[in-house]
């Protein structure tokens, strides 16, 4: 073994599924203690080459040595045998058990005299694992189905960091993790790179990746395009590797400011996860809810869109009343809505794009509200996906065989099929590559200019930032604070959502 | 191995018409042994024709060969009682309504899984029949005569063979049930909402469909289905007991069952079900003139239906 061997080096790595290459000669190498990055935009192959590390999914062709000895990983149990380990979203949770029970799932509970589970125990090295990622507001013993979806990914990463591995892969770990959460979680991997072990991350969040990485792998079209240092590369250079094309921003610019008219306004809106709330919108205007997850804002968006118990306060579209029943009313007002999760709220997976598009609009793609038009909805569900560069066969095809970002685009499609006059959107750009992510704000961006009134729910700092006009602060179930996004800094930001006053905040 | 899974069933119906026209060349292949298949299938079509329509939203109904056995005896009750034919089967059939409408108020205004609603009623709806009846077939004079004529008549087709051959009344109703629901599904919002509602309830939720009313009305139509179903055997058999429908729930879910085997994503279509209800019929059909043991046709009926629903699985990803 040379002492400079990397600690994994996986090169010429084929893989192809029905004769369709989802990697064709990738190279990846990681040195001991560093952080490396695995970039690329849905479909590059990142997810196939993890898997082929993990031992899920056999490549066809693959050189892999870990400290310059080849191995071959032919299951998930000799991928942990040599030092790795995998955190990702879909990762197996059994949600009745306790977050101890789940910390240590596939690996032996430590006993009394060789028969008898010794829960203290247990608990305690469970707490140690979590205390490691400083979290002390989540009780080992209390059941994993009882904590939201942040915390449930940090009892993931706590349990992967049980015991001491070489190499970490994780993917997309921040994604349903709040700024602070991410920022814990990023101090135990400085931790680990310390001491002498690596990770290789996997984000759609460059502002992460940049700060956070020491090097990087960019995939494309199953290729390795490039691997280097990330001191010596910009955020547009590395986003221009990945997508093939120069972007000029991230974030389109509005065409044009907010109107004067208001478009939506809540008084006293108050529902069983709701305090007092009030704000208006006016038609253009991009207003950002932050805050830390589970602090109201999805009782706020699900109280506009008519699927919570209202038990106070009054709502205006335009300048009419607006008392939504349930959300077959709202979608009659003109009040859109794209939700957290796409897989789960949606999308109808297994049923073709244009029927998933037409959904909430039967009404008027349909003769008489009754009888259904096939080609004249799937006519119109081209021209919508054609002008938001959806990527797909054809109208006809299941959403379920769609990439990430173009399920999140026919999400969209759905949304502003209607010529919505409030879009409520939830995490819009989740999981979603660079390129559609552009897309997405270009939609956004489209409907503003025609006059609707935007609330976006995100935890993508940036985005907010970069997207909105206003953004409004929830804690605990109401608006503390709004503020003019332009100029605002990210650590603002973080800083309104825990309700610090340091200084710093935008006036 | 996609192809085994869609046409598998297909391919399998297609081996049990050759079986029997080689077996039975005299009978089996005959145009008046086909029309006799489509009476003797026809209170089975109806009713699973009603099933598609809630498993189509991933729901089922366990209650309806109760409802049928439910339907003939309310209506046969009624005519014992002088009451006009019209008024009885009318009645019947609102029975029938009101019974899938109480399915529907139960598992979506409740919120009840339709295994143990539907499991429920079942045993209450054949408690009611045997309490209305006494427990008592009712036949002979009690039942009109052109009650139990009227699944003995059809419209002449002409003669074959020097018989005179008749499109059973029985099978032009089931013909017009399976139209009326493959319009239903397949050519209507309604339909399209149900199909959404199967395949992501809180996505068609969201979506501003509206799910409770929709279920609601989806179990109507099935309870509405069976009791037509339960009308037609008390028709065919001119009388009516508490039991008699009782085999009526299982052979339309393993025909719907059959079904989903051919359709793309294994969601029940119309008439993929009809094709179901033949091949069982067939089966019967063919194997009754065979003189196969009938406690061995059902062994027979229970491995065609794991053999098909077990092909459709193989293939599909596992984890």
């Amino acid at each position: 073994m040379a002492p400079s061997a990397p600690l994994l080096s996986a090169t010429s790595v084929t893989k192809a599924y029905a004769g369709i290459p989802a990697l064709s000669g990738a190279n990846l190498v990681v040195a001991p203690g560093e952080i490396h990055a695995l970039m690329g935009e849905n479909g590059a192959g990142k997810s196939t080459l993890i898997k082929i590390l993990a031992g899920v999914v056999s490549p066809d062709t693959a050189d892999i040595k870990i400290n310059g000895t080849p191995v071959s990983i032919e299951s998930t149990k000799s991928a942990y045998r040599l030092g790795l380990r995998f955190i990702h979203q879909e990762f197996n949770v059994v949600p009745t058990l306790s977050v101890a029970e789940n910390i240590f799932m596939g690996r032996r509970y430590p006993r009394r005299a060789g028969i008898f589970v010794d829960w203290a125990d247990l608990n305690r090295q469970a707490q140690r694992a979590l205390d490691r990622l400083s979290i002390d507001h989540i009780d080992p013993r209390q059941n994993l189905g009882t904590l939201g979806l942040g915390d449930q990914m940090l009892v993931r990463i706590s349990a992967a960091l049980l015991d001491d591995a070489k190499l970490y892969v994780m993917d997309e770990p921040t994604a349903a993790l709040t700024a602070d959460e991410s920022q814990r979680l990023f101090r135990v991997l400085r931790e680990i790179r310390a001491s002498g072990s690596s990770v290789l991350y996997v984000s759609h969040r460059l502002d992460e990746v940049m700060t956070l990485c020491d090097k990087a792998t960019v995939l494309r079209d199953g290729r390795s395009i490039d691997s280097g240092a990330l001191t010596n590369i910009t955020h547009d250079d590395l986003v221009a590797l990945m997508i093939g094309r120069k972007v000029e921003e991230a974030y389109p610019k509005a065409v044009a400011a907010p109107r004067d008219t208001t478009v939506f306004a809540a008084a006293n809106l108050v529902t069983p996860g709701l305090k007092p709330t009030s704000f208006s919108l006016r038609e253009g205007e991009i207003l950002g809810i932050a805050g830390l997850s589970g602090s109201g804002q999805s009782e706020l968006i699900r109280a506009i869109f008519g699927d919570a118990r209202m038990t106070s306060g009054t709502m205006a579209l335009g300048n009419a009343p607006y008392v939504p029943f349930s959300p077959a009313t709202a979608w009659q007002s003109g009040v859109a809505y794209v939700p957290r999760e796409r897989r789960a709220e949606g999308l109808v997976m297994r049923r073709p794009i244009y029927e998933n598009i037409t959904l909430a609009h039967l009404k008027s793609q349909s003769r008489a509200g009754t009888w259904l038009t096939p080609n004249r909805e799937k006519r119109f569900a081209a021209e919508l996906g054609a002008n938001m560069r959806l990527k797909a066969v054809g109208p006809g095809q299941d959403v379920i065989e769609l990439s990430g970002g173009n399920q999140q685009k026919v999400v969209f499609a759905k949304a502003v099929a209607g010529d919505p006059r409030l879009l409520l959107l939830e995490e819009p750009t989740r999981g979603v590559d660079v390129g559609a992510k552009f897309d997405i704000y270009s939609i956004i961006r489209e409907r503003t200019a025609k006059g609707a009134g935007v609330i976006l729910v995100s935890s993508d700092l940036p985005e907010l930032i970069g997207l909105c006009d206003r953004i409004a602060i929830m804690r605990d179930g109401a608006i503390t604070t709004v503020v003019d996004a332009a100029g605002l800094r990210e650590d603002d930001l973080v800083n309104l959502c825990y309700g610090r006053t340091t200084g710093m905040v935008a006036q | 191995m996609v192809f085994i899974r869609r046409y598998g069933t297909l391919i399998g119906f297609v081996a049990i018409l050759v079986f029997f026209s080689v077996m039975l060349p005299g009978t089996f292949p005959t145009a008046r042994n086909w029309l006799n298949i489509t009476q003797q299938t026809s209170m089975l079509m109806v009713v699973a024709a009603g099933m598609t329509i809630v498993m189509v939203m991933g729901d089922f109904d366990l209650s309806v060969g109760s409802a049928a056995s439910l339907a003939g005896i309310v209506a046969a009750l009624m005519m014992a009682a002088g009451q006009p034919i019209w008024a009885a089967v009318a009645v019947a059939l609102v029975v029938g309504l009101l019974g899938g409408a109480f399915n529907g108020a139960m598992v979506s205004l409740v919120g009840i899984l339709p295994f143990i609603a539907t499991l429920a009623t079942m045993t209450m709806f054949s408690g009611i029949a045997f309490v209305v009846s006494g427990g008592k077939t009712i036949s002979g004079r009690a039942i009109p005569e052109d009650f139990g004529n009227f699944a003995r008549a059809g419209i002449p087709l002409g003669e074959w063979g020097g018989v005179a051959i008749n499109l059973p009344n029985l099978s032009i109703i089931a013909i017009v049930v399976i139209l009326a629901v493959w319009i239903l599904l397949e050519q209507t919002t309604f339909g399209r909402r149900l199909y959404a509602i199967g395949g992501n309830m809180e996505a068609a939720h969201l979506s501003g469909i509206a799910v409770k009313r929709l279920r609601l009305i989806a179990f109507s139509l099935t309870g509405l289905a069976a009791a037509a179903g339960g009308l037609m055997y008390a028709s065919r058999v001119a009388s009516a007991n508490p039991v008699q429908g009782s085999g009526l729930m299982l052979n339309a879910i393993a025909a719907v069952f059959l079904g989903t085997t051919m359709s793309r994503h294994g969601e029940p279509r119309i008439l993929a079900t009809v094709v179901g209800v033949i091949v069982l019929g067939v089966l019967d059909n063919g194997l009754t003139q065979m003189s196969v043991d009938s406690y061995i046709r059902q062994v027979l009926v229970g491995a065609l239906i794991l053999v098909a629903v077990g092909a459709g699985s193989i293939g599909q990803k596992r984890r």
